[in-house]
C-alpha cells in the first residue's frame, strides 16, 4: 500500500499516531478555546460581543495594558542585566565563572512562583527586610505591584538573555573584531558596531523567550499583584467567577495573550530573517585580564547578579528551618514547618511525583518517536509535527488548561478525572522540552547507522530500538529530565484543574501563601527546590554542553 | 548467489530525474561497476536496490524473483557504506552478529561464523574491540564482515574505500575482490574512481544524468567507449574537430587527411577521440608514416612524472591535446610556446558525433 507513492511502514502509521494525539491533546483544546470566545455565554449565538467587551472595558484593557507593561519592562530588565553579564563573562577572565553560569541555571530551572513569595517575605508588608528599615525609621517601598513584578521578572528570567548570549558571544569569530579594530575603531565602538550586532539573533531569542514567560506568567503577579492585574490573573479569575456557565470571557482573554505570544514571535522571526550569519570558527574569541577597579567592579556586577537572583531561594530554603507555631515565626531554628508539611500536606507531593513522573514517562517514549519522525522523515505530516512543538511554547498553561476542561469535561473523555487531565496537561505543556533535546541528538547521528540495521534484516522497530535509540539515549535522559523538571513545577495550568484529590506541591505553596503559611510553603518549596536541583546535577553529568541543555 | 534483473527503473526527487529507464542484467556471482561523476545516480541506483527508496516505475528481481515492493529489512541484500555505519556502541563482534541475531540463526552457528568471517577479513584479533578503537581500513572491513556474514544474495558496495587514503585503497580492493571471487557473491560496487573500476570489475556501466552510457568489459570501455561521455569520462580522451571535404573525413586544425570512409550522416559535425598514450610527441613538423597522422601544435606544458612524461598542447584551433608517453629529453627541454607533432596512428582514432554523449561511428 502507498500514500503519495511512499510505502506505508512502521514509521507511517507512529507518525499518524503522533498526529492523532496532537490533534486531541493541542488542537482541538485550542480550537475550542478559540470557538468559544466567539460565542455568547447567555444566548449561546455567534458574537463578537466578547471581543468588544475585552476591548472597550476598562477593566480588561487596563490588564492588557499592565500586561505589556511589566512584559516589556521585565523583558528590558532581563536584557539590561543579562546582556553585559554575558559579555564579562564570556571576554573577561573571572573568577567563578562556572559558579556564575551554574546559579544562573538554577534561578531558570527553580519554581518561578518561588520568587515572588520570597521577595515578599524580604519586602512585604511585614518583610523581614521591610520590618528591618522601619526600625531604623525608614519607610521603604513595598514589593507589592507593577514594580515588584517587574524586579521578579528580571531576576527570574535575565538567565535566558545571558546563558543564549554568552553562547553566541563565544561563537563570534575574533577575526570580525580585530578586522573592525584594524579599521579604526575604539573597543566600545568595536562593541556597539561589530560585535552587538552579531549577537543579536541570540540577545532578540533571548528577550523574546522572556516576553513570553512574562506574558503567560501567572504565579507573580497572583501573588505579587494586590490589584494590579495581568491578563493571565483576569483569565484565571474569570474562569473561576463563571464556574458553571461557560467561561466566554476566560477563553477570550486567553486568545488574546495567545495572540500576544504568537505576534512577539513573529516580529521576531521577521527581524532575524534578513540577518543570517554563518561563522566559521577559525579564531576563537580570547578572554582579557581585567586590573584595578574595573576587575573589582565586574566581579561585584557578575556575582551580585546571579546572587540576588538566587537570594529568594535561599530565602525559601533559610526560612523552612525556622521555628514556628501554626502560621507565626516564634524566633529561632526547627523543624516545625516539615512536620507540618508531612502532616498536612503528603498526599500533595505524592501527587506531584505521580503526576510530573507519569507525563514524563509518556513524554520520554513520545519524545523518542517524534524527534525520529522529525528529524529522518521527509513528509509534510513531519513537517507539520515539527511545526506543532512550538506551540506549547506559546500557548500560556491557564489558557492551555482552560482548553483542556472546555473539551474534555465534555465529550468521549468526559470519563477522565482530574489527575488524567492534569497528567494529559503536563504532557503536552512539557513535550516539547523532550522533544527538542533528543532531536539535537538524533541529528548527530548518521542515518546509515539505521539504514545498516534495516539491511541486516531488522525490521524498522527494531533497528530503531537496538541501534538509534541507545545512540541518543544521553539527550532522550535530558530532555526528560528538563521536562520533569517543568512538570513538577507547574502551577498556573494545575490550578484551574486540580480537585481536593488532587492536590500538587505548587498548588500546596500556592494555597498556603495566600493564607500566608510561609513556613508550610518554604518547606513545600524547599522539597521542590531539592528535586530540581538534583535533576539539574543530573543533566550536567550527562549533557555536553550544559548550558544549552537548559534553554 | 543471485542474479539481478533490473528493468525500467525510474526515480524522481520532486522533478529532478535521478534515474531513468535503468535496464541492468547481471549474472549470478559477477563483480558489477557502477561508475560515473558525481550527482549522476549511482547511490540512488544502490539505495532503490537496497530499499531506502521507492521507485517511481520499475522492477529489480533476484533470481527472477521481484523484490522491488519489499521493505528493507526482507530483502536480502547486503550493504557496506562508504562512512562504515559500525554501530559505535557495540562490540566489533556484536556488530558482526547482528545480522545473524535478526536471523535468529541458533548461538553456536552464529559464534561459528562470525569468527570465521573475522578471519577472512582478517580481522580476528579484533573481536572484542569497539568500533573506535579501529582505524578507518579496520572500520570498513567490519562493515563488509557484518554485511557478508549473513550471506546476502547481492551485496552492495557504495564507494566503500572513498574515505581511505590512496596505498590502503590499493591494497584493500585487491583484498575486497579476493573475498569476493572465493565467495562468489554477486555484487554491485559504486564508484568515481576509474582506475577502481576497471581494476577490479568484470562489467563496468558508465552512468551520466541517470542514464547509462555503457555496460562493458572493463576493456571495452576503454578501448571501444559506446560515446563520447564514456570516452571522455574513462579514457581522458581528447577531442579533435574535423571538417567534412566530399567523402572525406579530415582534422580541421592541420588538415590531416584521418578517414576515408564517408562516416555519419552530411552536416553532422563529428569530432575524433584520441587517448594520450597513443599520440607519439615529436619536437619541430614531423612527416607522418603512411598509417599515421600528424598534428601540428604549440607545447603548452610538459610535466616529467618519472614512468613517463605528460605533455600538454595546443593545436592552431585551440583543442587542447593530452599525451602520455616514454620520457623524450628533446620534448622536456622544450620551452613552452615551441612547435611540435602529435602523432598517432589512424587506427587508433575513434570518431563520435559531436554532443556530449554523442554516439560512436564505426
Ligand atoms: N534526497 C534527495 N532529494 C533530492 N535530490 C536528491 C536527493 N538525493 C540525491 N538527489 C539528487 O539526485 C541526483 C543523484 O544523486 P546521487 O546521490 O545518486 O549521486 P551519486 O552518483 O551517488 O553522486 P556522488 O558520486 O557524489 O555520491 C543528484 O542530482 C542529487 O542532487
Ligand atoms: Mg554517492
Amino acid at each position: 500500500m502507498t500514500i503519495a507513492g511512499r510505502r506505508l511502514d512502521f514509521w507511517t502509521g507512529v507518525t499518524g499516531v503522533v498526529l492523532a494525539v496532537l490533534v486531541v491533546l493541542l488542537m482541538i483544546p485550542i480550537f475550542r478555546v478559540m470557538v468559544l470566545s466567539f460565542v455568547d455565554a447567555d444566548t449561546g449565538n455567534w458574537t463578537l460581543g466578547n471581543y468588544v467587551e475585552v476591548f472597550t472595558r476598562n477593566f480588561y484593557l487596563r490588564g492588557l495594558k499592565n500586561t505589556l507593561f511589566v512584559g516589556l519592562l521585565g523583558t528590558i530588565g532581563a536584557s539590561l542585566v543579562g546582556i553585559p553579564l554575558a559579555f564579562f563573562t564570556a571576554r573577561f577572565h573571572l573568577w567563578g565563572r562556572t559558579w556564575i553560569s551554574t546559579l544562573a541555571i538554577l534561578v531558570l530551572v527553580a519554581p518561578p512562583f518561588i520568587g515572588a513569595y520570597a521577595w515578599i517575605m524580604m519586602l512585604g508588608s511585614n518583610g523581614f527586610v521591610t520590618n528591618f528599615f522601619e526600625r531604623l525609621g525608614i519607610e521603604i517601598p513595598t514589593i507589592y505591584g507593577a514594580h515588584g513584578i517587574i524586579l521578579v521578572f528580571t531576576l527570574k528570567f535575565f538567565p535566558f538573555v545571558f546563558l543564549m548570549t554568552q553562547t553566541a558571544l563565544m561563537a563570534v569569530n575574533k577575526s570580525f573584531e580585530d578586522a573592525a579594530e584594524n579599521l579604526g575603531c575604539t573597543p566600545w565602538q568595536r562593541f556597539v558596531k561589530i560585535t552587538l550586532p552579531l549577537v543579536f539573533p541570540a540577545i532578540s531569542t533571548g528577550a523574546i523567550i522572556c516576553f513570553v514567560l512574562s506574558i503567560a506568567d501567572f504565579g507573580t503577579p497572583a501573588i505579587l499583584g494586590r490589584g494590579f492585574r495581568t491578563l493571565s490573573t483576569i483569565a484565571f479569575t474569570a474562569y473561576r467567577s463563571e464556574l458553571g456557565g461557560l467561561p466566554t470571557m476566560a477563553v477570550t482573554v486567553s486568545m488574546i495573550m495567545i495572540a500576544i505570544s504568537m505576534l512577539a514571535l513573529l516580529a521576531q522571526r521577521r527581524i532575524l530573517a534578513r540577518r543570517r550569519y554563518a561563522s566559521g570558527l577559525t579564531n576563537l574569541p580570547v578572554k582579557m585580564h581585567l586590573t584595578g577597579w574595573q576587575n573589582i567592579a565586574v566581579h561585584l556586577f557578575c556575582h551580585g547578579a546571579v546572587l540576588i537572583a538566587m537570594l529568594p531561594n535561599l530565602v525559601v530554603v533559610y526560612t523552612s528551618f525556622l521555628k514556628t507555631n501554626g502560621p507565626v515565626f516564634v524566633g529561632g531554628f526547627g523543624m516545625e514547618s516539615y512536620a507540618r508539611m508531612w502532616r498536612q500536606a503528603p498526599e500533595a507531593i505524592g501527587n506531584s511525583f505521580l503526576f510530573a513522573l507519569a507525563a514524563v514517562a509518556l513524554i520520554t517514549i513520545f519524545s523518542a518517536f517524534i524527534s525520529y519522525v522529525i528529524v529522518r522523515r521527509e513528509t509534510r505530516a513531519a513537517g507539520a509535527i515539527d511545526f506543532l512543538m512550538m506551540v506549547p511554547y506559546l500557548v500560556p498553561g491557564v489558557v492551555m488548561a482552560i482548553g483542556f476542561v472546555t473539551t474534555f469535561r465534555t465529550g468521549f473523555l468526559s470519563g477522565m478525572g482530574a489527575a488524567w487531565l492534569l497528567i494529559l496537561l503536563y504532557f503536552i505543556r512539557r513535550l516539547p522540552y523532550g522533544v527538542r533535546s533528543t532531536t539535537s541528538s538524533l541529528r548527530q547521528i548518521k542515518p546509515s547507522m539505521e539504514e545498516a540495521a534495516i539491511n541486516l534484516g531488522a525490521p524498522p522497530l527494531t533497528a530503531f530500538l537496538k541501534v538509534t535509540l541507545p545512540l541518543i539515549l544521553p539527550g532522550l535522559i535530558v530532555g526528560s529530565l528538563m521536562s520533569f523538571i517543568t512538570a513538577i513545577n507547574e502551577l498556573s495550568g494545575t490550578l484551574i484543574i486540580y480537585d481536593s484529590g488532587t492536590l500538587t506541591m505548587p498548588v500546596s505553596i500556592y494555597l498556603a501563601v495566600l493564607d500566608g503559611e510561609f513556613g508550610l510553603a518554604a518547606a513545600l518549596s524547599t522539597v521542590l527546590l531539592l528535586c530540581t536541583g538534583a535533576c539539574v546535577f543530573a543533566v550536567f553529568r550527562l549533557a555536553e554542553k550544559r548550558e544549552s541543555s537548559f534553554l | 548467489m543471485a542474479s539481478v534483473d533490473i528493468t525500467g527503473l525510474r526515480k524522481l526527487y520532486g522533478d529532478v530525474v535521478a534515474l531513468s529507464d535503468i535496464n541492468i542484467s547481471i549474472p549470478s556471482g559477477a563483480f558489477y561497476t557502477l561508475l560515473g561523476p558525481s550527482g549522476c545516480g549511482k547511490t540512488t541506483l544502490l539505495r532503490t536496490i537496497a530499499g531506502f527508496h521507492d521507485q517511481d516505475a520499475g522492477s529489480i528481481s533476484l533470481d527472477g524473483n521481484p523484490i522491488e515492493t519489499l521493505p528493507a529489512h526482507r530483502r536480502d541484500v547486503g550493504m557496506v557504506f562508504q562512512d562504515y555505519a559500525i554501530f559505535p556502541h557495540i562490540s566489533v563482534r556484536e556488530n558482526v552478529a547482528f545480522g545473524l541475531k535478526q536471523k535468529k540463526v541458533p548461538r553456536a552457528e552464529m559464534d561459528r561464523r562470525v569468527t570465521e568471517v573475522l578471519d577472512v577479513v582478517q580481522l580476528g584479533a579484533f573481536a572484542d574491540r569497539m568500533p573506535h578503537e579501529l582505524s578507518g581500513g579496520q572500520q570498513q572491513r567490519v562493515g563488509l564482515a557484518r554485511a557478508i556474514v549473513v550471506r546476502p544474495k547481492v551485496l552492495l558496495m557504495d564507494e566503500p574505500l572513498s574515505n581511505l587514503d590512496a596505498r590502503l585503497r590499493v591494497d584493500l580492493r585487491a583484498e575486497l575482490r579476493r573475498i569476493q571471487k572465493d565467495l562468489g557473491i554477486t555484487t554491485i560496487y559504486v564508484t568515481h574512481d576509474q582506475e577502481e573500476a576497471l581494476a577490479m570489475s568484470d562489467t563496468v556501466c558508465v552512468m551520466h544524468q541517470g542514464v547509462i552510457q555503457q555496460a562493458a568489459s572493463p576493456l571495452d570501455i576503454y578501448l571501444m567507449p559506446a560515446n563520447r561521455f564514456v570516452a571522455t569520462f574513462v579514457g581522458a580522451n581528447s577531442f579533435l574537430a574535423l571538417t567534412r571535404d566530399t567523402d572525406q573525413l579530415r582534422l580541421t586544425s592541420g588538415g590531416a587527411l584521418v578517414s576515408h570512409k564517408a562516416l555519419g550522416e552530411q552536416g553532422e559535425t563529428l569530432v575524433c577521440a584520441v587517448r594520450p598514450e597513443v599520440l607519439r610527441v615529436a619536437p619541430g613538423e614531423v612527416q607522418a608514416a603512411e598509417d599515421e597522422v600528424s598534428i601540428p601544435a604549440k607545447l603548452s606544458n610538459v610535466s616529467f612524472i618519472g614512468r613517463e612524461m605528460e605533455v600538454l598542447a595546443r593545436t592552431d584551433s585551440g583543442e587542447v591535446v593530452k599525451s602520455l608517453a616514454r620520457p623524450d629529453p628533446a620534448v622536456i627541454a622544450l620551452d613552452p610556446g615551441s612547435a611540435v607533432s602529435m602523432c598517432v596512428r589512424r587506427d587508433d582514432l575513434a570518431f563520435f558525433e559531436d554532443s556530449e554523449t554523442g554516439r560512436r561511428l564505426a
